[in-house]
């Protein structure tokens, strides 16, 4: 079956074509709740804050640089930045940054159902992510998908902000590695 | 020029990838970023893990009707778009319009000689005043909800735009203003319509420093607000 790329969907956005629209809202649109939903722990709010990162991508599409990152990148980063922004007046919430991720439950059933859903590098990433020590997979979680500072998440874990900067550190060079590593492969 | 070498970049640099490096450190790392390609190809090798870090959430149906109403969104979007396009062409025309009545004025005075210091050119020559900016907020927690402007003390300008709209739900709002010493006048009313809304208009009391613009909801309950700040 044909089917139009990201990109290609992008540019119909950026165009106006009200066709390509609602094909990127279709496609995309769970991701972006998804997200939204888990970093804010509001449904509600989470509606608001996907449809607002739809309208924005729609007033960056013609911005959109390929070669910097693929479209889902892009839109869940306007996504997630959105969510945080959210977050940050909404806060303290209770939350697990590793259940967020969906990393706690090596179910056989679930790892196959999504597997095949998920990019070679997603599924690398996660991969990697469970291979990580507890105490780094949280600092990153805290870090890449709430945007907590390294400050921020040393007075959440109780450790010195040293300690919390080098977690989070060690963590994403890993995940780089993870990504340099097929690149290059 | 930077005054950090690469290693002390090196270090900071995840953070600068991840979005959670702030400040003085941020603005030193990209100086130094910007002009070192290797750091610069290492950053981006990390932002490329960052940005792949919220790609592992697990997806979640949105509620029904969600499509309908974000294409209903850009709809609005696109339609003010063009609005705010005519209406900078209405705005430039108004001022090329007052100019060239100035002129014409000046030219009927047929006094050039008396332009700076006669009373017509006084009047003209000190141009519009820059109007006051006042920050509006709303919501529970008093987040950021857009700007009203004040210019001259009487005219008024609301541009409402959340990032994220629960603080106040679309629907339509009176605009009251409140002078330092007086009592609330509801000058308009006004529409929020998927996060954002805007009216001008003008107030009969004036609105110097210290005088109160808000939105309120048709109970009356103020949904939004700000206060005059002093003119810089």
């Amino acid at each position: 079956m044909w089917t139009v790329s990201d990109d290609a969907l992008v540019a119909g956005l950026a165009s106006g074509d009200r066709d390509a629209a609602s094909a990127f809202v279709r496609r995309f649109q769970r991701r972006v709740y998804g997200l939204a939903r888990t970093i804010v722990a509001d449904d509600r709010a989470a509606e608001d804050i996907a449809q607002e990162a739809f309208v924005r991508a729609w007033k960056h599409a013609g911005a959109y640089d390929p070669r910097r990152g693929s479209v889902v990148g892009w839109l869940l980063t306007i996504t997630r930045n959105l969510a945080i922004d959210a977050v940050r007046v909404r806060r303290p919430v209770a939350f697990d940054p590793v259940a967020l991720l969906g990393l706690e439950t090596p179910s056989a059933d679930r790892d196959l159902a999504e597997l095949a859903e998920l990019s070679d590098d997603t599924t690398r990433l996660r991969a990697a992510l469970v291979k990580l020590p507890e105490e780094q997979r949280r600092a990153i979680a805290m870090a890449g998908l709430l945007g907590y500072t390294a400050r921020e998440v040393g007075e959440i874990e109780g450790i010195p902000l040293g300690t919390a900067k080098t977690r989070i550190r060690t963590a994403l060079i890993r995940l780089r590695a993870v990504l340099v590593e097929e690149s290059t492969e | 020029m930077s005054v950090l070498t690469c290693t002390e970049v090196r270090e900071l640099a995840p953070e600068l990838a991840l979005g959670i490096l702030g400040g003085a450190e941020r603005a030193e790392v990209v100086l130094h970023v910007n002009g070192c390609a290797r750091c610069q190809a290492y950053v981006s090798e990390l932002t490329e893990a960052a940005d792949a870090i919220p790609q592992l959430v697990p997806e979640h149906e949105p509620p029904a009707g969600f499509e309908d109403r974000v294409l209903h969104a850009l709809d609005e979007g696109r339609r003010r778009s063009r609005r705010r396009w005519v209406a900078s062409i209405a705005a430039a025309a108004a001022v090329a319009a007052i100019f060239s009545i100035t002129i014409v004025r000046v030219v009927e005075s047929d006094d050039t000689s008396n332009v700076a210091s006669g009373p017509t050119a006084t009047s003209t020559s000190a141009g519009p005043v820059k109007p006051v900016a006042v920050a509006m907020q709303g919501g529970p927690n008093d987040t950021p909800a857009g700007w009203a402007y004040v210019a001259n003390g009487h005219g008024v300008a609301v541009s409402i735009s959340y990032s994220v709209s629960s603080a106040v739900p679309s629907g339509n709002y009176g605009i009251q203003v409140t002078p330092r010493k007086g009592a609330p006048t509801t000058i308009g009313t006004m529409t929020i319509d998927a996060t954002r809304g805007s009216w001008t208009g003008r107030s009969p009391e004036a609105l110097g420093a210290g005088s109160r613009i808000a939105l309120v909801d048709a109970a009356g309950h103020e949904v939004c607000h700000g206060t005059v700040p002093a003119a810089e």
